[in-house]
């Protein structure tokens, strides 16, 4: 017989059966039970044979005692199988199995069976969570598969393994029950004269003793047969789990009644013989081989995650690359994830601003959460379409930002100079979309944005004007008053130098804290209104400056302003000597067409002071590195240091809908510059010029063309936006402050378990 | 369980045990033994997904198999009880049949399979069936993720 559970004997000391199972202290009382029951099934038939048996014989026939030898044969043997069957003990649960189930495990987990939720319960004494039906019997301290109930009588546990035998031996019982009584009334009936011999009073204690004990028996037999019609256990049905409910485990009738009787022997977990493993494992290992989807997702997964946490670090390589000043790839349409697309570690920014937001695949996803006018959508779409085939992540975390950041070219700005304006656009966007003035810290020229993501501005590749147009965006939506101070402030630091393009100081001055008091100096030329003016330019950018902030000035009373400007920047366009600050951004937008779009994008830079300026200054007067300055700004990852003049960077939008963008970013931006000037930061306000024309000039029309969005935007974890990097885009966005850079959400979400535990995990 | 030979080669690129992945039941049908097809994450760059799932798969219809109440089992059942289940100490049940079945399987797939991936898959009736796969990582001269690139002999 399979051995049982049963620790020792009744007296001696007890051994654990099974090495898994720990010994149990001795307790008698356990056993009183079951040697009771033992007793008087051993010990009544054996009088029923010794006293009854061989008169029946002799009176009817030998069939009497055979039949009875059997049935009694069969108790015994199912009574030993119930008595001493493993009935599906579960083995603890090793160490290693359960070191991330202990602690932080809830208490319950849910599994669908058959479409009925059932709790599975962890089991703090053999370390696993216990499958549907299994129960820990707190007499043998076991969980016990299928378990039934722990019955006394055969001081077992009646499971999966050994509830046949049981029921069986029920059955049996009942049956020898009957029959003994049976036999033994007959031989009373027939011995009633002699009731005074042995052989009665025998027979009579017999039948006392079955009849006795029929009454119980009887009752739990018809309660099991019950319970296996039903396809329950004792345990279900005394606690009352499916009452009125649905039972999942049943399977019919029939099905149940032959599942007990018919299937086969189920195995023992315990006490198997643990097969020798005869496998060597030796490295070298063979690893599969990753499909492109799965290495793009790996990519993604990896530059996302390493992006949250290494904006420092992406920001610096942003900052290695914009060194190089190589003009950005051209930006891949299809790319969905910056991580895939990007090649240069400039798309850390963009894959840190994925972080923030699930990707979400189209462009289209910002349209609505755009607050800007209307009009702004058509330009804001190319804009987006850009900033799509290129930072795909970016752009979708910083859809609003997008959508907000009007001016692509804002962003470029920055990196106007000398570097591909992609560079400066990037950080644009990463400003936006990391957190406001998360100074990235590079030495990024111009954009290296407090820490939000402007390390992409660094890198001319990053360019790709969909990060820094996501990042404008981001940073104009961000920019509250208070934000865009900080972002400005962090684009100050961020840029310090910007290489211009051209070569052409001024622009490097604008760009650098350092530098901006010869921005400043300018600025007040511009207007007495504005309050700080930006660094002073070089004759050229002095003069864009001033145009700029009289744009500004002009634009600040509403969009009328703004389309004034943008006639203006038409104006300007045509007057190639007029002094740098072109119209803001919007104007460029507006015209899109032309390379001076360029120039608006200085202007933009100096917009704030440069409202003042009537736009047909700004325009005209842009030198050359203007055009790199703004073709750079949002979406000009491809530009080259030469600013090349930027033939239409995209078809001009709707007036109205740079116009209100302008508008917007000139409003952004003078309250930057505002603050920046409190700050003290002058030479901030020139990059914010800058940067704001950039995003002007870029939202405005030439997201479709100058964007090169590259999907590297600056690496830092970009939080959406501090406007600082892109004051350009605070007002290009129209105003909408772009919901300040969802921060990267932490990516932290707390989920309550079933006990009522509450977990984070982290998303 | 990682090697079994101990020579110097071997010593030099030895695997050592890196974790261990846990493939869940599936209950979905009621308690019947059957194993859920997710695939782990931690599996993820060790082994193809489809040799997983032919893996967990034929576990599966080997103990579907086990169970299935049939005239075997019945004709099984009947003879126990005919001979007080004297019998078992004789013969084999169906299922202990299969379940052997499923051991030479589950050697076979390790030895093919998955000791060359770097892992091992253990028997799930030693577990309560529950199937773990260990994962092993190669702490010889290469990172973990070499494949093959070691010139050491693999010492067999």
């Amino acid at each position: 017989m399979p051995s049982g559970s049963m620790s020792g004997g009744v007296s001696g000391p007890t051994s654990p059966p099974h090495p898994v199972v720990p010994s149990r202290p001795l307790r008698p009382s356990r056993y009183v039970p079951v040697s009771a029951a033992t007793g008087f099934l051993v010990g009544a038939t054996t009088l029923f044979f010794c006293f009854t048996c061989p008169w029946l014989t002799e009176q009817f026939s030998v069939a009497v005692p055979i039949y009875n030898g059997i049935m009694f044969l069969f108790v015994l043997a199912n009574f030993c199988m119930a008595t001493f069957m493993d009935p599906g003990i579960f083995p603890r649960a090793d160490e290693d199995e359960d070191k991330e189930d202990d602690f932080r495990a809830p208490l319950y987990k849910t599994v669908e069976i058959r479409g009925i939720q059932v709790r599975m319960k962890w089991c703090s004494t053999c370390r696993f969570y216990r499958p549907p039906r299994c129960s820990h019997c707190s007499v043998c301290d076991n969980c016990v598969e299928d378990f039934d109930h722990h019955c006394p009588w055969v001081n077992n546990c009646i499971g999966r393994r050994n509830y046949r035998y049981f029921f069986l031996f029920l059955l049996s019982l009942t049956v020898h029950i009957m029959s003994v009584f049976g036999f033994g009334l007959l031989f009373i009936l027939y011995h009633t004269q002699q009731l005074d011999r042995v052989h009665s009073a025998v027979t009579m204690a017999v039948m006392c003793v079955s009849g006795l004990f029929f009454i119980p028996v009887a009752g739990l037999t018809g309660f099991h047969v019950v319970l296996v019609a039903r396809g329950r256990t004792t345990n279900e049905q005394v606690t009352g789990k499916f009452r009125g409910g649905v039972n999942p485990f049943t399977n019919g009738c029939t099905r149940n009644i032959s599942h007990v009787l018919c299937s086969s022997q189920a195995p023992r977990y315990l006490g198997r013989r643990r097969k020798t493993q005869t496998v060597s494992v030796q490295p070298p290992f063979l690893r599969p081989q990753l499909t492109e989807a799965q290495l793009a997702a790996k990519v993604l997964d990896n530059g996302i995650h390493g992006d949250l946490h290494r904006s420092k670090s992406s920001l610096e390589m942003m900052e290695s690359q914009s060194a190089d000043a190589e003009p950005p790839p051209p930006p891949k349409p299809e790319l969905r994830y910056p991580g895939l697309s990007r090649g240069p570690p400039g798309h850390s920014e963009e894959i840190s601003l994925l972080n923030k937001a699930p990707p979400t695949p189209t462009m289209f996803k910002y349209r609505p959460a755009y607050s800007s006018p209307s009009k702004n959508h058509t330009a804001l779409t190319h804009a987006y379409a850009n900033q799509m085939s290129r930072g795909d992540s970016l752009k979708e975390s910083s859809s609003s930002l997008l959508q907000s950041s009007q001016q692509p070219g804002y962003r470029s700005e920055p990196s106007l100079d000398g570097r591909e304006g992609g560079a400066g656009e990037r950080s644009g966007t990463e400003r936006t979309g990391g957190p406001p003035g998360g100074p990235s810290g590079s030495a990024v020229p111009g954009y290296s944005l407090g820490g939000r993501s402007y390390p992409s501005f660094s890198d001319p590749t990053v360019l790709a004007g969909g990060a820094s147009l996501s990042s404008s965006v981001r940073s104009s939506h961000n920019a509250p008053p208070s934000e865009a101070s900080t972002s400005y402030k962090s684009i100050v630091n961020q840029t310090p130098p910007l290489v211009p393009r051209n070569g052409s100081l001024s622009y490097d001055s604008l760009l650098t804290p350092s530098e901006s008091p010869v921005f400043e100096s300018a600025a007040p030329e511009m207007s007495p209104g504005r309050p700080r003016t930006p660094v002073g330019y070089s004759s050229p950018f002095l003069s864009a400056q001033i145009a700029h902030q009289r744009e500004v000035e002009l634009h600040q009373p509403s969009s009328a302003a703004l389309l004034a400007s943008t006639q203006h920047a038409a104006y300007i366009r045509g007057s190639t000597s007029s002094s740098p600050p072109p119209p803001p951004e919007r104007e460029r937008l507006l015209h899109d067409s032309q390379p001076h779009h360029h120039r608006h994008h200085h202007h933009h830079h100096h917009r704030p002071p440069r409202f003042s300026r009537p736009p047909l200054l700004s325009d005209s007067g842009h030198s050359q590195p203007s055009y790199g300055y703004r073709t750079r700004s949002t979406d000009t990852p491809l530009q080259s240091t030469a600013h090349p003049p930027r033939s239409p960077h995209a078809p001009p939008l709707g007036k109205s809908l740079s116009y209100s963008s302008a508008a917007a970013a000139e409003m952004q931006y003078r309250l930057v510059r505002k603050s920046s000037a409190s700050i003290g930061g002058g030479g901030i306000q020139a990059p914010k010029d800058e940067i704001q024309m950039k995003s002007y000039s870029r939202t405005n029309g030439q997201s479709k063309s100058s964007l090169p969005q590259s999907p590297t935007t600056p690496s830092s974890p970009s939080y959406p936006a501090t406007v600082s990097t892109r004051p350009g885009q605070a007002y290009s966005s129209s105003g909408s402050s772009q919901s300040p850079a969802h921060k990267p959400g932490g990516g932290v979400k707390k989920v309550t378990g079933v006990g009522g535990t509450t977990y984070e995990i982290s998303v | 369980m990682a090697t079994e030979f101990h020579s110097l080669q071997e010593l030099r690129h030895s695997a050592s045990l890196a974790t261990k992945v846990f493939v869940q039941r599936d209950y979905s049908d009621g308690t019947i033994c059957k194993f859920q097809t997710k695939f782990p994450a931690e599996l993820d760059s060790r082994i193809e997904r489809s040799l997983f799932d032919e893996t967990i798969k034929t576990f599966n219809c080997f103990y579907a198999e086990a169970e299935k109440i049939s005239g075997q089992s019945y004709l099984e059942g009947c003879l126990a009880c005919a001979t007080a289940y004297i019998i078992f100490l004789c013969m084999e049940t169906r299922y202990e049949k299969i379940l052997k079945k499923v051991s030479m399987y589950v050697q076979e797939q390790n030895e093919k399979i998955y000791a060359p991936r770097g892992l091992l898959l253990t028997d799930p009736i030693e577990r309560g069936m529950r199937i773990e796969i260990s994962i092993f990582e190669d702490i010889g001269s290469s990172s973990s993720s070499s494949t093959g690139s070691s010139p050491s002999s693999t010492a067999q």
